[in-house]
C-alpha cells in the first residue's frame, strides 16, 4: 500500500485497469489522469468520504487509496511524498526515445 | 458450497460421507471419509488407506499450494484410488493443476466454474510432467516419435 | 529460426505457448468484463510477467539462458514499439522489462513473443523463475560443459508445473557451467555448478537456499556431487520439501533459505535425500536420449580458424586509445583460436543501466547477423554479449557498437553499474536507483580514469528486496526513506566471484542524496591512496578493513 505522509488535503488516486496509467478522482466521480481536476478532501471527514467514493467506483480501476497533497497560493496541487510526486509527474529522468541510438 | 465434480457442468449433490478431521478419525474411524489440514502428514494414512472412499485436502486460500504435494504423495506414492476433494474454494485458472495433481472433485462457487471443468484437461493438449494422471509427457511423445521415424527408416 | 546455435521450440513447446496465450487472453476477458476481481486476477497476471508498476503496467519477459537469436531481438525491439514506448531494460535475471505496457493489449505482444519462440510464464509469482546462466555459456574457455542444455531441460520441467505453481515464494535456479562462476549459483534458491569428479564424470554440485534481499544468506552444498541424469528427480525432490515445510505466515520468510537456515541444512539434507529416494527412479530420470536432442540443438557454431594476431588489431591499439581500453575490458577469451566474447556496454556515461532503445536492440541484431552467428547474450551485470566475434572483426565491431553508444571501455569499471528501476518505476521501492546510477556514471566518466581505478563493481538497489544485488557489490548503495527524505546506506567488499562470494559490510549512516558521489568519490580515492600494485579495491578493502574508509568518508560528508 501506498506510503502516505500526514496532511490536511487528500486526493484519491489509482491505476486505471485497461492501461494502468496513473489517475485521479475528480468532483463528478470520473476518474482523470489530471491532478489538477482531482477533487480535494479538506478534512478527515471529507477523506473518508472521498475513498468510499472512490471505492464505488473503482470498476475501472485498480486498488483506489488516498495521496497526501499541498496546495499552493494560485490552488495548484502537489502530492507530498516524493513517490507520489512521480507518480503524478513520471519519471525523474529522460528514458531513451525508440528510434534513439544514443542517450543524451 | 457447491461440489462439482468432472463430467458435469453443474453442481452435483454431496450425498456422500461425512469427513472427520485427522486427528478425530484416527481415534474411532468410523467414517470411510477423512479431511486433512494442510499442514496434516498424509503418510500417516498409509496402512489404512483401502479403507478410505474420500479424503479431502484444504485450501484455505488459493495461493497456498501446500495440497498439490499432498495430493500427488496420496495418489503417486501411496497408491490411494478413492475420491479425492479440493475444498476452502478453489477457482477456475486452478483446475489444471489440480487435476494433474490427481483431484477429482472440487468446492467453488465462482461462476462459471462447472464449464471451465469441463475443458479444463484440453486447455493445454501438452505437458512435461510425469504425474499421476498419466499423460505422455513432451520428452516421452519426443522419444516415441524419434524411434517411430527411426523404424520407418529402416 | 535456421541460423540460430541453440534450443527452439518444436511442435509441442510451440503447442503450449499458444495455449497459453489464449488462456492469459481469457483471463485478461473475464477481469475487464468484471468476473475477476483484482485479488483473484494478481496472480493470474503475475504469473504471466505482468506486474502494476507505478505509472503502468510492466511485462517481464524471460530470456531463458540469457541467449537470443538477432532474429528474436528484433521481435523484442518491434514489441516495444508497437506495445510500449520504444525501449526496454535488461535485469539482471536475463529478463527484459517493458514499462508501459497496456493491460488489454498484453494477450496481442505476449503472442508476438511466441512468434519468436519466447513467452513470459512464470517470470513473476511464486514459482519457479527463469533460470539464469553463465552469460559466456558455449563460448567460455574455462566451460566444463553447457549449462544451458541443462537450464532448457528445466525450463521444460518447471513450466506450468502442476505442484508447484503455488509455491510459499518465488524460486530461483541458476546453472553455471565452469569453474569461475558467472551465475552467481551461491546466492540462488538452487545453484547448480558443474564440476568433474575423480571418474572424469561431470555432474553437479548441488547449493540451496542462497539468496539477497532482506535477510541475504550464502546457499549451503546440499549434494557435493549429483549425477546429470538425476537432476530432474532432486530437484522435484527439494521443491516438495519446500512446498511442504517452507513458511507461510510471513513473506518475509517464506523462501527457501529460510527453511534451510531454520531447520539447519543437516535436517534439509535428510528430508530431500528421504523424498529424493522415492522419485530417482521414476519417469524424472533422464533418458540419454532426451539429453541427447537438446544438447545437439547447443552445438558451437561452425567456428572457422582465424587468425589469432591481426595487424590491423594491433595498429588500431596504437592509434586510438579506447580501443586499446575497450580490448582489455570489453574482450574475453573465447575457446576458440582467433576469436573472441566481446561485451556490448549498456553503460554508456550518463544512461540509466541495462535500458536500449528499439534502434539499439536493432543495431546489436544486425552487429550479431554480421559478426557472431546472429547469437547475443544477456549478461546478468545488464549488458548484451556478443559471443562469437572472429578477433581479426574486433575493429568493425567495436566501430559498430559505438555507432550506437555501446562501444564504452568499462565493462567490470565503476562505470558498470548494477541498478535497479527503484522508485522511478517500482512500486515498492524507498528511493531512487538510476539517478543515483548516472550521477556516479557521470562523475567517474573519463575512460583513463576508470582503468586506474581497476575493476569496481557498484550495485544500486532501492530498497531491501535488493534487485540491484547491492549486498554483494565492492560498493553496495541501498536506498532507504527517512521520513520522505531519499538516504543511500553504503556497504563495502561484496562479492559473488566464486570461492570469494560475501555480503557486504554496512559503512555507516545512510548519506543523503546529494553526497552519494562525494562518498564514492571518497572511497575510491582512500583505495588509490593505500592499494598496492595489482590490487583491486575490494582486495584492499579486505587488506585494510572497513575503518580507513569510513573515517575519511565521514570525515568530509
Ligand atoms: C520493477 C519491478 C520489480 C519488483 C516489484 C521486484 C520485486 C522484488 C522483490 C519483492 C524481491 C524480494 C524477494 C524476496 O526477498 O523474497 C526481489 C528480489 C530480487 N529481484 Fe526484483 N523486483 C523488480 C525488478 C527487478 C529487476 C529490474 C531486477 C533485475 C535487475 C530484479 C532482480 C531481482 C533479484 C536479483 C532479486 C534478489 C535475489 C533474490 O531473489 O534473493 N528485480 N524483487
Ligand atoms: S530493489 Fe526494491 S526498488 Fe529496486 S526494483 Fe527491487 S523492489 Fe523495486
Amino acid at each position: 500500500m501506498a506510503k502516505n505522509l500526514r496532511g490536511d488535503l487528500q486526493v484519491a488516486s489509482a491505476n486505471r485497469l485497461v492501461d494502468g496509467m496513473v489517475v485521479f478522482l475528480d468532483a463528478a466521480a470520473q476518474w482523470t489522469d489530471r491532478l489538477d481536476r482531482a477533487d480535494v478532501a479538506r478534512d478527515e471527514k471529507a477523506a473518508e468520504r472521498l475513498l468510499e467514493r472512490a471505492r464505488a467506483e473503482s470498476a475501472t480501476v485498480v486498488d483506489p487509496f488516498l495521496v497526501a497533497v499541498t496546495e499552493d497560493g494560485a490552488g495548484r496541487i502537489e502530492p507530498l511524498s516524493l513517490r507520489e510526486k512521480i507518480r503524478a509527474a513520471g519519471l525523474t529522468f529522460a528514458a531513451i526515445a525508440a528510434e534513439s541510438v544514443r542517450y543524451a | 458450497m457447491p461440489l462439482f465434480r468432472e463430467g458435469s457442468a453443474t453442481p452435483v449433490v454431496n450425498d456422500g460421507p461425512v469427513p472427520m478431521p485427522l486427528a478425530e478419525w484416527f481415534k474411532d474411524r468410523s467414517s470411510t471419509a477423512v479431511a486433512l489440514a494442510n499442514t496434516d502428514d498424509v503418510t500417516s494414512l498409509q496402512p489404512r488407506l483401502a479403507g478410505l472412499a474420500l479424503i479431502t485436502l484444504h485450501f484455505p486460500k488459493f495461493s497456498d499450494g501446500r495440497a498439490y504435494s499432498q495430493a500427488r504423495i496420496l495418489r503417486e506414492r501411496l497408491g490411494y484410488r478413492g475420491e479425492l476433494r479440493a475444498t476452502g474454494g478453489v477457482l477456475q485458472d486452478q483446475l489444471p493443476f489440480l487435476l494433474r495433481c490427481g483431484f477429482d472433485s472440487f468446492e467453488s462457487d465462482q461462476k462459471g466454474f462447472g464449464e471451465a471443468l469441463l475443458k479444463a484437461r484440453t486447455l493445454f493438449s501438452v505437458v512435461y510432467q510425469p504425474t499421476e494422471d498419466g499423460r505422455p509427457t513432451v520428452s516421452q511423445l519426443r522419444l516415441q516419435h524419434r524411434s517411430v521415424t527411426l523404424s520407418a527408416a529402416q | 529460426m535456421p541460423d540460430a546455435h541453440f534450443y527452439r521450440y518444436d511442435d509441442y513447446d510451440r503447442r503450449l505457448v499458444a495455449e497459453r496465450v489464449e488462456q492469459f487472453r481469457d483471463q485478461v476477458r473475464r477481469r475487464l468484463a468484471g468476473e475477476l476481481t483484482e485479488d483473484q486476477f494478481k496472480p493470474l497476471r503475475l504469473t504471466n510477467g505482468l506486474y502494476l508498476q507505478l505509472h503502468a503496467y510492466m511485462l517481464r519477459i524471460a530470456i531463458p539462458y540469457g541467449t537470443l537469436s538477432s532474429r528474436q531481438l528484433r521481435k523484442l525491439a518491434e514489441i516495444s514499439r508497437t506495445y510500449d514506448r520504444g525501449y526496454g531494460h535488461f535485469t539482471t535475471r536475463q529478463n527484459l522489462q517493458l514499462n508501459w505496457i497496456k493491460l488489454e493489449q498484453a494477450p496481442d505482444a505476449i503472442a508476438a513473443l511466441a512468434e519468436v519462440d519466447m513467452h513470459s510464464i512464470q517470470t513473476s509469482g511464486n514459482c519457479v523463475r527463469n533460470t539464469t546462466a553463465d552469460h559466456f555459456a558455449g563460448a567460455a574457455a574455462d566451460e566444463i560443459e553447457d549449462p544451458r542444455v541443462w537450464c532448457e531441460i528445466v525450463r521444460q520441467w518447471s513450466t506450468l508445473h502442476p505442484e508447484f505453481s503455488f509455491l510459499p515464494r518465488k524460486f530461483k535456479i541458476a546453472i553455471t557451467g565452469s569453474p569461475n562462476d558467472r551465475a552467481a549459483v551461491r546466492v540462488h534458491d538452487i545453484g547448480l555448478r558443474f564440476w568433474r569428479n575423480g571418474e572424469g564424470e561431470a555432474g553437479f554440485e548441488v547449493i540451496v537456499g542462497g539468496g539477497l534481499g532482506r535477510t541475504p544468506m550464502i546457499g549451503k552444498t546440499l549434494r557435493e556431487f549429483l549425477p546429470k541424469d538425476e537432476l530432474l528427480a532432486y530437484l522435484e525432490a527439494t521443491l516438495r520439501v519446500y512446498n511442504r515445510h517452507g513458511r507461510r505466515d510471513n513473506l518475509f520468510k517464506a523462501r527457501i533459505k529460510i527453511l534451510v537456515h531454520e531447520i539447519g541444512a543437516e535436517k534439509m539434507r535428510e528430508e530431500v535425500e528421504a523424498e529424493y529416494e522415492s522419485m530417482k527412479d521414476s519417469a524424472l530420470k533422464l533418458a540419454p536420449e532426451t539429453i541427447e536432442a537438446i544438447a545437439r540443438q547447443f552445438a558451437p557454431p561452425p567456428l572457422q580458424s582465424k587468425r589469432t594476431r591481426v595487424p590491423e588489431v594491433e595498429a588500431l591499439k596504437l592509434e586510438d586509445r579506447n580501443f586499446a581500453l575497450w580490448l582489455k575490458s570489453n574482450v574475453a577469451p573465447h575457446r576458440a583460436p582467433g576469436h573472441a566474447i566481446v561485451t556490448a556496454s549498456l553503460k554508456p556515461a550518463g544512461a540509466p543501466p541495462g535500458d536500449a532503445s528499439a534502434a539499439q536492440m536493432e543495431g546489436v541484431a544486425d552487429i550479431a547477423d554480421a559478426y557472431s552467428f546472429s547469437e547475443i547474450r544477456v549478461s546478468h551485470e545488464q549488458n548484451l554479449v556478443l559471443p562469437h566475434v572472429a578477433i581479426e572483426d574486433l575493429p568493425a565491431v567495436y566501430r559498430a557498437l559505438g555507432r550506437l553508444g555501446f562501444a564504452e571501455a568499462n565493462i567490470g569499471k565503476i562505470t558498470d553499474i548494477i541498478a535497479c528501476p527503484g522508485l522511478d518505476y517500482c512500486a515498492l521501492a524507498n528511493a531512487r536507483s538510476i539517478p543515483v546510477a548516472q550521477r556516479i556514471s557521470n562523475h567517474f566518466a573519463a575512460l583513463a580514469r576508470q582503468h586506474d581505478i581497476g575493476d569496481l563493481k557498484i550495485k544500486i538497489s532501492g530498497c531491501i528486496n535488493a534487485c540491484g544485488h547491492h549486498h554483494v557489490g565492492h560498493i553496495g548503495i541501498l536506498g532507504v526513506d527517512k521520513n520522505g527524505a531519499e538516504l543511500y546506506q553504503i556497504s563495502l567488499g561484496g562479492d559473488v566471484d566464486f570461492g570469494h562470494t560475501a555480503l557486504g559490510t554496512i559503512l555507516g549512516p545512510a548519506v543523503p542524496a546529494e553526497r552519494v558521489v562525494e562518498a564514492v568519490d571518497t572511497l575510491v580515492a582512500t583505495y588509490l591512496e593505500v592499494r598496492t600494485d595489482g590490487e583491486r579495491f575490494v582486495d584492499t578493502y579486505r587488506r585494510i578493513g572497513i575503518q580507513p574508509f569510513k573515517d575519511r568518508v565521514y570525515a568530509t560528508v
